[in-house]
């Protein structure tokens, strides 16, 4: 089942999601990357009906980099994510729209703050401290209550992470076997192996 | 059939219940206990009739309200009532109230599979002189309480009994605390309070108000006597006391 | 033998009755039925409606999930927890019980003291729950009688399992885990009216289920002390009611240990949010991270 974190820490953002696609009762790949790199600050997890995914994602960070070369900066994620919202929210009322549910993790560099936000298909927003998508939830999020910390060094960051995806592969009925993990702080964004 | 009305197959369902409005309550206090309903009986948007009783004295210390649909509860009333003549004679006593409220369950549970639709509130005084009230669901699961109220207007009426029985979301004055029962005459005030306002608010319960005070032996009736509409239920007035206390509601 | 020969005769005083019942109309059941007084010979009797599938009519009436306007609601919403460590078991319940969104109750007792070491919780149907492990009690006291010894957790649970698969299918609604001690120590098994029955050192079960495993799973381990482990059941039924509307009001806490159950406190939920169960802080996230920021500006500026 498709499952995505995200958790912030002392000036970074960490996200997770599973890697794997499914179609039926079949495993298609088990590497895929659902964590797109939007910008040198900014990722997005996305989750949600196949092929809108990868569109969708594609047609925001095509955006995100075309607004960077018009006005030679980027968006910050505050303004990022107002402009994602919008897109889902004018999609919804549109002909076909897009069903995808996104974490989005960025990193200000004008102001040293981590932002993460939670969106769903029908262009809900929120910013959170710390945020999960779909059945994971339900066992992260009060995990989280209790051991997310905002001035978290990454090494606990990643301690929290791993308790997150530990539980979710220990109670989940179709747990994703594989995470991917992502961070973006000052230095930019990057993978991290766990 | 000539008319050709058998000619389609026809969906039927058999659905042996309806709703007849209404509310009743019940509050514990310290020594005594009261049970109230009001008359109204509906169906829909019909009054069927202004009076028709929905609290019934079962001994001089047990006191039930019944609430749902009315041939149920009546039903129902009627059953409760034989047991306890069984009882009686059984025992030559009447039975506690703890032990009516789990014959109460036994009672509903065994329609289990085809329930009564009632929703009953048991109110009396228990062994130990204390007033108790018991409430229940259609199936039998039940629980002792200090004040409940059921019915069409259960979600009007229990959120202010919650504030003014257990003081939910009230702040003590500064070196005082909230009492643990109320006296009588701050009960009665209360749940006349209750049913005007949820006739006022609520459109099947009106037309009349019926209040059983049940007062535990030995203890004042604290100035019931003198109160308008009256009456005295009791066997025995050296025992636990029953009271009726009747008020007119709006019948719009 | 003489009273099963009187029972099916069809002459003598006997047959006499049941004939005058019959056409009274009178229930045999109107005297086995109610009150447990009766039930110890066998299992109680329930009237049926006549209709041609019983189960789907009960169904139409009751089921507030598949119909919201049905009339009869049977409550339903619950937290509740169960584990075995080094120490016993810790029981832990939420109290609210909701009919619809409207809170019937927030002072339902769903540990159900089926004697002095034996526990079992409430999820599901509440009567069910509450009159099947009533039920059990007396089969367990008569089975103490009868063998001069307690019933073992085991065998109390596998008869309430066998009990409820034997009405498998007519919609009675009950998940529940049945606690104590016996000769083999601490035990918790898993009960449900599927039929289902497990034994497991850490279970949770009910609308917050998931809520209550994510801080349960990552906080246990065997050895724990009797406080941490009675405060990690506390906190875990904390988080079901902050994250699970169906749950929350109360906490109920129970620690059954080798001389039998001891209830250790009820715990008001938005009192645990705001001060905690001593007063030295509360459970909840803001005020725990209160003051904290993620900012990370250089430490020149």
């Amino acid at each position: 089942m498709e499952t995505a974190f995200g958790i912030t820490g002392k000036g970074y953002v960490l996200i997770a999601s599973d890697t794997t696609a499914v179609h039926s009762i079949v495993k298609v790949k088990t590497d895929v990357d659902k964590i797109k790199e939007l910008s040198p600050f900014l990722l997005m997890a996305t989750s949600g009906e196949p092929g809108d995914t990868v569109q969708f994602a594609e047609y925001i960070e095509r955006n995100i980099r075309l607004y960077h070369i018009r006005n030679n900066f980027p968006l910050r994620p505050p303004s990022a994510a107002s402009w994602i919202r919008r897109s889902l929210a004018d999609s919804l009322r549109s002909r076909k729209p897009y069903s995808v549910n996104l974490l989005l993790g960025g990193y200000d560099v004008s102001t040293y703050k981590p932002h993460l936000y939670w969106m769903d298909y029908l262009g809900t927003l929120a910013e959170v401290p710390f945020a999960a998508h779909g059945y994971g939830s339900y066992f992260t999020l009060s995990l989280l209550d209790k051991y997310h910390d905002p001035e978290a060094t990454v090494e606990e960051g990643l301690a929290t992470l791993k308790r997150c995806i530990d539980e979710v592969s220990k109670r989940l009925v179709v747990s994703p076997d594989r995470f991917k993990v992502k961070i973006v702080d000052k230095d930019g964004v990057r993978e991290i192996e766990v | 059939m000539p008319d050709g009305s058998f000619s389609h197959p026809q969906e039927r369902q058999f659905n042996p219940y309806t709703e007849n409005g209404g509310t009743i309550l019940a509050i514990a206090g310290a020594d005594f206990s009261v049970v109230a309903g009001d008359t109204r009986q509906s169906e829909g948007y019909s009054i069927q009739t202004r009076y028709a009783p929905k609290v019934f004295r079962l001994t001089d210390r047990a006191v039930l309200a019944v609430n749902g649909f009315a041939a149920d509860g009546n039903m129902f009333v009627k059953k409760v009532k034989q047991r306890l003549e069984w009882y009686r004679h059984a025992h030559a006593k009447d039975m506690p109230l703890r032990a009516i409220a789990r014959l109460i369950q036994t009672m509903l549970y065994a329609q289990r599979f085809f329930p009564y639709y009632v929703y009953n509130i048991l109110g009396g005084i228990e062994e130990d002189g204390t007033g108790a009230v018991y409430s229940f669901d259609p199936v039998g699961s039940y629980e002792r309480e200090a004040c409940r109220a059921a019915g069409a207007a259960q979600a009007l009426v229990q959120p202010f009994l919650d504030n003014q029985i257990y003081f939910k979301n009230q702040q003590a004055p500064v070196g005082s605390s909230h009492p643990v029962h109320l006296p009588l005459q701050d009960v009665l005030s209360i749940v006349i309070d209750s049913f005007t306002s949820a006739t006022e608010r609520h459109i099947e319960v009106g037309d009349g108000l019926e209040i059983y005070v049940i007062v535990a032996k030995g203890r004042s009736p604290q100035g019931l006597e003198s109160i308008r509409n009256v009456q005295e239920l009791s066997t025995n007035p050296e025992g636990d006391r029953v009271f009726v206390i009747r008020r007119e509601l709006k019948k719009d | 033998m003489n009273t099963l020969v009187q029972r099916f005769s069809t002459t003598g005083p006997a047959a006499e009755i049941r004939k005058a019942k019959e056409v009274l109309g009178e229930e045999d059941d109107v005297v086995d039925v109610m009150g447990f007084g009766n039930l110890a010979s066998g299992v109680p009797k329930f009237s049926i409606p006549g209709v041609p599938d019983p189960s789907a009519f009960l169904k139409m009436h009751t089921d507030d999930f598949a119909d919201p306007s049905c009339r009869i609601k049977i409550k339903h919403g619950t937290t509740t927890l169960a584990f075995r460590f080094k120490g016993g078991v810790i029981v832990a319940v939420d109290s609210r019980a909701t009919a619809g969104s409207y809170i019937a109750s927030g002072t339902v007792k769903k540990v159900i003291e089926i004697n002095p070491y034996l526990l079992g919780t409430m999820a599901g149907g509440a009567a069910d729950c509450q009159y099947w492990e009533t039920y059990l009690g007396i089969q367990c006291r008569l089975h103490e009688l009868r063998n001069r010894e307690r019933i073992s957790v085991a065998a109390a649970s596998k008869y309430l399992s066998n009990l409820v698969y034997s009405y498998k299918g007519m919609g009675l609604s009950m998940g529940t885990m049945i606690c104590g001690w016996d000769k083999t120590g601490p035990a918790v098994y898993y009960v449900d009216s599927d039929g289902t029955r497990l034994k497991g050192d850490v279970f949770s079960v009910g609308s917050g289920s998931t809520f209550a495993y994510g801080v349960l799973d990552q906080g246990y381990h065997w050895d724990l002390s009797d406080e941490e482990a009675q405060e990690l059941g506390r906190r875990s039924i904390y988080a079901a009611g902050h994250r699970d509307a169906f749950s929350g009001n109360t906490i109920n806490l129970y620690h059954v240990k080798e001389d039998g159950w001891k209830f250790i406190g009820n715990y008001d939920v938005s009192k645990m949010h705001y001060d905690g169960p001593d007063g030295r802080g509360g459970y909840g996230y803001d005020l725990r991270v209160e003051g904290k920021s993620s900012a990370n500006p250089p430490s020149s500026a």
